[in-house]
């Protein structure tokens, strides 16, 4: 027999971890953004005391997410192109999860290792291959006046939505991958099996049962991208640089990055997090749900 | 001073004597229970109507001399022995003027970096960083001097800066006598652009900053310098508005409204790569820094000409022109180092090897001169209005210098509307 405080201890780890490397943090940002600033060099001075907090400029900043104003049009564009982004991650993570987990027997291995592979290499660089790759005079650009498929060369780096949409899919695409393989890996096979006993198609088994069961899987891989691609900025940055592609992440980064306003930054930043919490939230729900159903 | 203010200043002096540094005190008075009563007066004050500290403001037509911070080390010492470190922007300066300093005084040389003068004043302040010499923009000298972060510099070790800067910088208008600061490199903002691709005679243009107003045909190949004051400068000199110091809200107003105007003629870029980009070709048409259209050859790619490149900017008094300058940490442990490296870096030949071998960015030296360097080819002509002379300073330029902090508030503000791209 264990001691009962030892399964409690292995978590405290993660908890130390938690409160580190999170709430600590948080709490910092939250003391910024009610905080006051350094008179000279006008850097944030938090302030941990919350009967000390000055609200005057965080209503101001909050007034900016109104609908109509500038933050919530930036948050409306920053939300569009990620759900483009997710819905396109999902529909191209999901064919190819669902080949490693069903049909990929020897080399399954081998394609979940693929996967793992641009892990490698950092975002930054991966972005940046994509920027040599997709300029004016990059081999995307040779390829299709060499096909003629286009005269001229595609300016796809002049300030497209499409093509941070298109880089916050290739950045992101491997991590909702890999949750759907694992949902899909541990939906039991006789439950299949048992579908196609009874009658069913191929795809009405697909439909009705594959698709229901995995949906935790497709649940944790948009959350697990989602919340990243919120706080984004180098993506919109790297390939785009327009204003017209500016994402929520940029404003956060410019207020933050320097001048008088670092409470502005901090602001946005709460708001974000509580928006991404009440996600979280949905998500947490729908996994006790799922659980619930299940027994 | 304002009555608010000296009642910061004085509970800030307070803690101060008893030990605290001055950044341990603002922080303890704002948590404490007088943070209640004084750390509204801290974030509504700031800088109130005069600059960091209760400072004035320079202007190049209002020159100051700026208080000294305790004395500046005595003549005739010796340098120091060890590890000297230089804080600088990344590549913007050559590595091997680095190698000879140490050579010369047999130290080991380090260069720390910073990505931006706020991380700058940032760790210098916080003690993040340990170094003998920072680089810094005359816009934040003030506020380096008020929160006491610099040294004052004594002039005999420092015998190039007499003998080979340029006049009006030799005492400029940021810091009358240089008490704390030698001038580094120099650089006028304008127009770069690719003669291949825009068809348009710039130069001769009744105002050529209008460009970016009629650049539809170069949409996705123009680009604006990523700066607020930059941005809405350019703005403010497209509506011939020359005070690039303005904190007038409808100045502002105005200037935010025509770079609205200017996202959907163009939809530029905002970054500072047009070093890079104009000689690649990724961009066609952007604001520049003088000093990175003379980079341009270390990103030409291999067997284009670089003819095709071209600047302009509208001369003395109507377009924004800066310098770059060194000054001594408070921190510093080898202060005579320190002044060994401003004279070494102000020495005629250093600074133009310095210039011509890596950053592109005109060195203030009098004998780095300009008709010479066009003449014998080191800079092309189709640049030559890149390069910068002495009397293109002095009263009568004009400069982004340092704005009170309600006005550095309503750049930024209207700054960061331009860049949500709304």
């Amino acid at each position: 027999m264990y001691p009962r405080w030892l399964w409690k201890a292995c978590a405290f780890p993660g908890v130390f971890w938690l409160v580190l490397l999170f709430l600590v943090p948080f709490y910092a940002v939250v003391g910024v953004a009610f905080g006051t600033l350094d008179p000279i060099f006008q850097s944030p001075i938090p302030i941990w005391n919350p009967v000390d907090w000055n609200f005057g400029g965080t209503l101001h900043t909050l007034a900016g997410f109104l609908p109509g104003n500038t933050y919530w049009l930036v948050f409306v564009r920053t939300a569009k192109y990620i759900f483009f982004a997710v819905s396109i991650s999902l529909l191209i993570s999901y064919p190819v999860a669902y080949y490693i987990s069903r049909h990929a027997r020897s080399t399954k291995v081998i394609l979940l290792v693929l996967l793992v592979l641009p892990f490698w290499v950092s975002y930054l660089m991966r972005m940046l291959a994509w920027v040599g790759l997709l300029a004016p005079d990059g081999l995307i650009n040779d390829f299709l006046i060499w096909t003629h498929i286009t005269p001229e060369p595609i300016n796809w780096l002049g300030g497209h939505a499409g093509t941070v949409i298109f880089a916050l899919v290739y950045g992101y695409i491997p991590y909702m991958i890999l949750p759907l393989v694992a949902a899909l890996d541990r939906i039991d096979k006789s439950l299949i099996e048992a579908s196609r006993d009874l009658g069913m198609t191929a795809s009405q088994t697909f439909f009705r049962v594959t698709l229901p069961l995995s949906k935790m899987g497709i649940l944790g891989g948009c959350v697990i991208i989602t919340l990243p691609m919120f706080g984004d900025y180098y993506t919109p940055r790297l390939v785009s640089g327009s204003p017209k592609t500016t994402m929520l992440g940029n404003q956060i980064y410019l207020y933050f990055h320097g001048g008088p306003q670092p409470d502005v930054g901090a602001t946005m930043t709460m708001v974000l997090a509580i928006f991404l919490a009440f996600l979280m939230a949905y998500y947490l729900y729908s996994v006790a749900k799922a659980q619930k159903d299940l027994q | 001073m304002s009555d608010d203010n000296e009642q910061l200043e004085g509970a800030v002096s307070r803690l101060v004597k008893h030990g605290m540094s001055r950044r341990e005190a603002l922080k303890a008075i704002v948590i404490s229970g007088m943070g209640v009563a004084v750390s509204p007066l801290v974030s509504r004050l700031a800088w109130g109507a005069e600059g960091p500290g209760g400072l004035p403001l320079a202007r190049p037509d209002k020159p100051v001399s700026l208080p000294m911070n305790g004395e500046a080390i005595g003549d005739g010492m010796k340098p120091e022995s060890g590890t000297f470190t230089v804080f600088n922007y990344a590549d913007y300066l050559y590595k091997d003027i680095l190698d000879q300093f140490g050579k010369k005084y047999d130290v080991d040389v380090q260069l720390t970096t910073f990505a931006n003068m706020d991380q700058c004043i940032t760790k210098l302040a916080n003690h993040d960083v340990d170094v003998d010499i920072t680089e810094i923009t005359p816009d934040r000298l003030t506020q380096a001097v008020a929160g006491k972060l610099l040294k004052p510099i004594n002039h005999s070790y420092i015998p190039n800066l007499e003998a080979n800067v340029w006049p009006h910088l030799q005492s400029p208008f940021y810091d009358r006598g240089s008490r704390y600061t030698v001038p580094y490199a120099c650089y006028t903002t304008g127009i770069g652009w690719r003669s291949d691709k825009v068809s348009e005679d710039i130069a001769g243009m009744d105002n050529p900053w209008s460009i970016f107003w009629n650049a539809q045909k170069y949409k996705g190949y123009t680009g604006i310098i990523n700066s607020p004051r930059e941005a809405i400068g350019l703005a403010m000199l497209y509506r011939g508005n020359t005070d690039l110091n303005s904190e007038d809200p409808k100045v502002i107003d105005q200037a935010l409204e025509d770079l609205q105007a200017l996202v959907k003629v163009s939809n530029p870029k905002v970054n500072n790569q047009e070093y890079q980009s104009l000689p690649q070709g990724t961009s066609w048409l952007h604001q520049a820094w003088s000093g990175d259209m003379l980079m341009y050859k270390w990103y030409l790619p291999e067997g284009q000409s670089g003819d095709v490149m071209q600047y302009w900017t509208a001369g003395k008094g109507k377009a924004p022109i800066q310098n770059d300058c060194w000054a001594i940490p408070a921190t510093t442990r080898k202060p005579v180092l320190a002044h060994l490296w401003m004279n070494f870096i102000l020495d005629a030949k250093n600074a133009y090897s310095n210039f011509i071998n890596y950053t592109g960015y005109q060195p203030t030296i009098k004998q780095v001169d300009a008709a010479r360097l066009i003449d014998n080819g080191t800079i092309p002509k189709h640049l030559s209005t890149a390069v910068i002379k002495p009397e293109d300073f002095g009263p009568g330029s004009i400069q982004y210098c340092t704005l009170t902090s309600k006005g550095q508030k309503m750049w930024q503000d209207a700054y960061a509307q331009f860049i949500s791209g709304v």
